[in-house]
């Protein structure tokens, strides 16, 4: 009878029943919208990181992150390549040396930072440069002379297909050592500090000049399934596969500035929805609050004829239940074309970000997607009814509280 | 305790000794009641009669358990309700105590059927059972037909008929009705007067009014006068007398 009475309740003042039920509405497509677009602006960034170079998970030398040198290196690379592959979650891996080195052209030196890869390995879903290769073409094996250069650093080098350039570097024993390429493609990120500092080169080839064993490389990157599963993933490989003298480390300890960048990004987002949850709260503290005030003489005869305080407070909370729960219902179909706009065609910002807009080191999509995980849905749900029924707490305990007597009082 | 004593208290309801009841208004002190004593036995059909201010709701207050003496002790069916707990006053409320106020004081979003079956419904009482006794009470207060109406659909008369059947229905030891005519027209008065009385005649409830209205005094068979707080007087009748 009691949930017979709260769903009742609801209807007596329509309006404001509709107004509350709009609130909890429009709170779950804020939320929703608020954090898949964030969720899916953290996932492209740090997957996009991720492809240039050091993976969400690196299998590095002791010490590399801290101070990276040439002279540090991990040996038996394939071998853990092929381990790091089973583990559980991980899709890709690849083994990469990533080195500064002077880099000259007839006319010009600039310094810039290479990464030398194997090309068999290398894929467009896991090597952004690939995917971003303007003209000529990815060079196709390890030991050759080719190399593949960003388009700002072919301008400032003076550089075109075929052309040559010296990359010169620091070797294992602290030597200085030279290697002459020739550029097979440039690639555009529209990243400038990558643009311009950035080459590709085949591995073995850079492995000879600095004189590395054919098994040894500065890194091998891990590539996850989901990057939310990056430190497990790194745990497991710490634990079982990492070889002696090397350290596993995350996107977050290898990508620090992008991790803080996106912490301050996730902070806003949470403090932006804790004042819309306080914005949703206080409305239905204030029509509860009416509501109960406005029924003090009813609630006053139940008491009278047995009901008991708590029963009445339940009332009153299921009353801000039904709220929340048909404002999840209301808010979610109403949701849903918007979310499918997202997920399939997104949002076009270019006109408010321009098409080249980077974040430590990465560059941003304008075009704004949203990425739904189950746990967002999940605590959006929790959230707004426990939102729905905390603002209630405080009218259905004043409810409970009504002594029958000063409401019913009349001295004869 | 004489076998004569034991049976009195066996046949009481409803006890009040040395009742006192203050309120303060500012610095005035207000004496609602003030040594009150009473007595209401099993099958009573009677009337609290005074002025405003004599003390007649405050008394039913008490009684009722919606309100806690200053002085002296309430005994209902037996039980002191300044030993009771908040918990036990609520449960006496419930299962031995009908209320029918002056204002009826049903809720509105629930039909006639369901204001009658509240609290049979608070109680706990099975649907079934739940069903046959409000269909009687319904019955027996002359609302068949007009089971599914909402209070804003029955008229004064038939509100305060729903509110006699929420209160008969638990079947309580008393009803105690603070006005029950003070908001109806003569008819409708005559007309719950008829109800209440057959319930008592037929099947035995017991009835405690506060009133200032002559046709319910007409037809109680005790009459209890008070005058600023105190028992005043009272008058006995036989059931065939009319004032």
């Amino acid at each position: 009878m009691l949930w017979k009475m709260a769903w009742r309740n609801l209807w007596r003042h329509r309006r404001r029943t509709f107004i509350n039920l709009g609130s909890v509405a429009f709170g779950v497509w804020l939320t929703i919208t608020a954090v898949g677009l964030g969720d899916y602006s953290y996932l492209r960034t740090i997957n996009d990181s991720a492809r240039m170079g050091f993976g969400h998970v690196t299998v590095q030398p002791e010490g590399y992150q801290a101070s990276p040198s040439l002279e540090k290196r991990i040996s038996d690379t394939n071998n853990t390549l092929s381990r790091v592959l089973e583990i559980d979650g991980v899709d890709h891996g690849v083994v990469r040396i990533i080195g500064q080195s002077m880099l000259a052209s007839a006319s010009k030196t600039v310094g810039g930072a290479f990464i030398a890869v194997d090309p068999s390995l290398e894929t467009p879903e896991v090597n952004l440069f690939i995917r971003a290769l303007k003209r000529g073409e990815m060079f196709s094996g390890t030991a050759g002379r080719e190399a593949v250069i960003g388009s700002l650093m072919a301008e400032k080098l003076n550089l075109d297909l075929g052309k040559k350039l010296v990359l010169t570097a620091v070797d294992k024993n602290g030597e200085v050592v030279s290697e002459l390429f020739r550029v097979k493609g440039i690639f555009k990120t529209s990243v400038t500090e990558v643009d311009s500092s950035t080459l590709l080169v085949p591995i073995d080839r850079i492995r000879k000049t600095l004189g590395y064993g054919a098994d040894e490389a500065t890194m091998i990157s891990a590539y996850v399934e989901d990057y939310r599963k990056s430190r497990s993933v790194r745990d497991l490989i710490s634990a079982s596969v990492a070889p002696q003298g090397a350290e596993v480390a995350t996107w977050r300890e290898t990508q620090s500035e992008l991790a803080s960048l996106s912490d301050v990004d996730r902070g806003m987002n949470v403090l932006f929805l804790a004042l819309l949850g306080v914005l949703i709260s206080a409305g239905i503290l204030n029509t509860s609050l009416m509501s109960v005030l406005e029924r003090k003489q009813e609630f006053g005869m139940m008491l009278a004829v047995g009901m008991r305080p708590a029963q009445l407070a339940g009332m009153v909370l299921t009353e801000s239940f039904f709220i929340g729960a048909l404002g999840l219902c209301i808010g979610s179909l109403l949701c849903a074309p918007w979310i499918y706009y997202l997920l399939e065609v997104g949002l076009d910002m270019s006109s408010m970000m321009g098409t080249d807009y980077s974040a430590g080191g990465v560059l941003i999509d304008p075009i704004l997607h949203i990425e739904l995980y189950w746990q967002t849905i999940l605590i959006t749900i929790v959230g707004l009814l426990v939102l729905s029924m905390g603002a209630a707490l405080y009218p259905a305990v004043s409810a409970a509280r009504i002594p029958p007597i000063d409401v019913i009082k009349k001295v004869a | 305790m004489s076998s004569s004593s034991q049976s009195s208290a066996e046949r009481s309801i409803v006890e009040l000794i040395g009742v006192t009841k203050r309120y303060e208004q500012g610095e005035v002190v207000i004496h609602a009641n003030d040594g009150v004593d009473l007595k209401i036995d099993k099958g009573e059909f009677t009337a609290l009669v005074g002025p405003s201010g004599s003390g007649k709701t405050t008394t039913l207050n008490l009684i009722g358990a919606l309100d806690v003496a200053d002085e002296g002790s309430i005994f209902v069916e037996g039980r002191e309700l300044s030993r009771l707990s908040a918990t036990e006053l609520s449960t006496l409320r419930r299962d031995r105590i009908g209320f029918v106020f002056q204002a009826y004081n049903l809720i509105p979003v629930l039909t006639a059927y369901e204001n009658a079956e509240f609290v049979l419904a608070l109680q706990g009482v099975p649907l079934e059972v739940r069903k046959k006794r409000v269909l009687e009470v319904l019955a027996a207060v002359g609302l068949e037909g007009r089971e599914n109406r909402r209070p804003d659909e029955l008229s004064g008369g038939q509100q305060q008929r729903v509110a006699i059947a929420r209160a008969i229905a638990p079947k309580p030891a008393i009803v105690l009705a603070d006005e029950p005519t003070a908001n109806v027209d003569s008819h409708t008065a005559e007309t719950l007067l008829d109800i209440m009385e057959n319930l008592n005649r037929e099947f035995g409830v017991t009835f405690l009014f506060s009133t200032h209205d002559e046709r319910v005094m007409a037809r109680a068979r005790r009459i209890v006068r008070m005058m600023d707080g105190r028992i005043a007087g009272e008058d006995l009748r036989s059931s065939g007398d009319t004032a």
